[in-house]
């Protein structure tokens, strides 16, 4: 679905992302684990296109994403859960989600979509009206997944959703992703919480330093490795 | 006692103007988190435009007001493009400063093109003051008022019930958000832009035809009556405007009566400053949040 190849981001002269290739399989989850600083958060950004790379290509089903504007690469089916969530503080869980939706046209297609993610997220649907700002982590961390949705991504990007929630949120996030994945969506997951992260990923990749050092199942690694790289990192090549 | 109210209804009529200015001032401020110092100086651009068809052809002030509106926003346009749209995130004096040399240069435009101090602007009404009992209301300060309201209210509505008002706030809200759910943030701010100078120049056209003169000077006047009024309402906020602009028109000419016009404006600073003192965020503004830019 999602095929990145030779993809190198600087930041002035340092390269954050070193040539970094990889796919993201359509109806799978693909989890990108890594220490801080390996740059994925810049990849994500990348894919969104609120970062320019310096080369290397971004392919959505074949289309070149790499140029495009971000408003543009959300109309070609990408949608991005950003860290931190990001919601719109100032207004209300259900603007925000009509926000989610603003390239749609489909009015009735949109309203058919706000009452699923009220189905999926009952919080947010008993917090309709209230202000977003005014939200708890985790509630905000759900409201930022449902506005993703809302534009109907063929690919949903998610950036550490586990950031900063307590251990029984993060939980219950995992589970939505597992659920969400069910139902049929193709999911790109970046976390530092390996441990939650190769319980749901059906393929999991490694970072280092601006380079992807392991591609494989979860499994192929030992836990306890995984663990030390994903938060630690090692010089050693692999993959 | 008759005066304060006489005052206080003078300075409502007034402050309206002040309102709709600081309410252009904070659709600005608000979309680009940056000060617009050239924001005044487009809107008397406008003013020219205005007054040159006046001049030339006898507009009335109808046509009149509609050429002040399109000249502030051209002008408005231009600075967008030259002093905000190239500006990287993160270069927010670049923009200010560069909006102060394009005061100057706006200045010295309209100072190249009509050369004497005031050209005459045509007035909104000519009717002697209405009384009531033993207050006198002037006819045109009456009209000022009612547009005002009326395009305050229009700009309420644009915000908070349009698709277009959505992508705005989204954009004042978090403008890397904005981006994600697929709003083109260029395009809108340009717009809102142009929208802000719009009201701009028609709060502009109301001050102008009122006073039924037009200087290079106005500017400066309205970019200053204008930042006050918003920074005593609230920085970004759309009724922080309004109320510190009617706040700002009941301060002045309540001291205008008092103290004389010289120490009018010298008040208007006076209640500036002790805001910034005892509450910054302004009447109806909330306390500044961190802006969180996006981590490498």
């Amino acid at each position: 679905m999602l095929d990145i190849s030779d993809l190198v981001t600087a930041y002035g002269k340092i390269d954050a992302l070193k040539g970094v290739s990889l796919q993201v399989e359509t109806g799978k989850i693909t989890c990108l684990l890594g220490p801080n600083g390996a740059g994925k958060t810049t990849l994500m950004m990348t894919i969104a296109g609120l970062l320019h790379p310096r080369r290397g290509s971004i392919r959505l089903a074949g289309t070149e994403l790499v140029g495009l504007s971000p408003a543009r690469i959300v109309g070609h089916g990408i949608a991005l859960v950003p860290e931190n969530r990001l919601v719109f503080p100032q207004m209300s869980v259900r603007e925000n989600l009509l926000a989610g939706a603003y390239q749609r046209n489909d009015k009735s297609g949109i309203d058919a979509d706000l009452q699923q993610m009220y189905a999926r997220f009952p919080r947010l649907n008993e917090r309709n009206e209230q202000l977003a700002g005014t939200l708890s982590g985790g509630e905000q961390q759900m409201l930022a997944v449902a506005r993703a949705l809302m534009s109907r991504p063929r690919v949903l990007l998610m950036d550490e959703p586990s950031l900063g929630l307590a251990p029984l949120i993060v939980a219950e996030i995992f589970n939505i992703v597992r659920e969400l994945n069910r139902d049929g969506t193709t999911i790109f997951l970046v976390e530092q919480n390996a441990h939650m992260a190769l319980q749901v990923a059906h393929r999991f990749l490694l970072m280092e330093q601006g380079r992807i050092t392991f591609k494989g199942m979860p499994g192929q690694l030992a836990e306890d490795e995984v663990i030390q790289r994903a938060y630690l990192g090692t010089r050693r090549a692999a993959g | 006692m008759i005066d304060l109210i006489q005052n206080t209804v003078d300075g409502v009529m007034i402050g309206s103007s002040y309102g709709l200015l600081a309410l252009g001032f904070t659709l600005i401020f608000g979309v680009m988190r940056r000060l617009d110092l050239a924001y005044g100086p487009s809107i008397m651009i406008g003013g020219y435009f205005g007054t040159l068809l006046y001049l030339h052809y006898g507009a009335g002030p109808f046509a009149v007001a509609i050429a002040v509106v399109i000249g502030a926003v051209i002008a408005g346009i231009y600075v967008e493009r030259l002093c905000f749209a190239p500006m990287k995130a993160g270069a927010a004096i670049a923009s200010m400063v560069s909006s102060f040399a394009i005061w100057m240069q706006l200045e010295q435009a309209a100072i190249l093109v009509l050369p004497r101090h005031t050209y005459p602007f045509p007035p909104l009404a000519t009717a002697a003051p209405l009384e009531f009992g033993p207050f006198l209301v002037r006819v045109d300060h009456l009209i000022m008022l009612a547009c005002a309201l009326a395009l305050a209210a229009a700009v309420h509505i644009a915000l908070y019930r349009t698709r277009f008002g959505l992508a705005l706030r989204a954009i004042i809200g978090n403008p890397v958000a904005a981006h994600l759910v697929g709003i083109n943030v260029r395009t809108a701010v340009l717009l809102a832009f142009a929208g802000a100078s719009a009201v701009g120049g028609a709060a502009g056209f109301l001050v102008l035809a009122v006073d039924q003169q037009v200087t290079p000077m106005f500017g400066m006047w309205a970019t200053l009556k204008g930042l006050i009024a918003m920074m005593i309402g609230g920085l970004g906020s759309v009724p922080g405007a309004v109320v510190g602009g009617l706040l700002l028109g009941i301060v002045e000419a309540n001291s205008q009566w008092y103290f004389g016009p010289q120490i009018r404006d010298l008040v208007a600073y006076v209640v500036l400053f002790a805001f910034l003192v005892v509450r910054p965020q302004g009447l109806l503004g909330s306390a500044p949040e961190p802006a969180m830019p996006p981590k490498a």
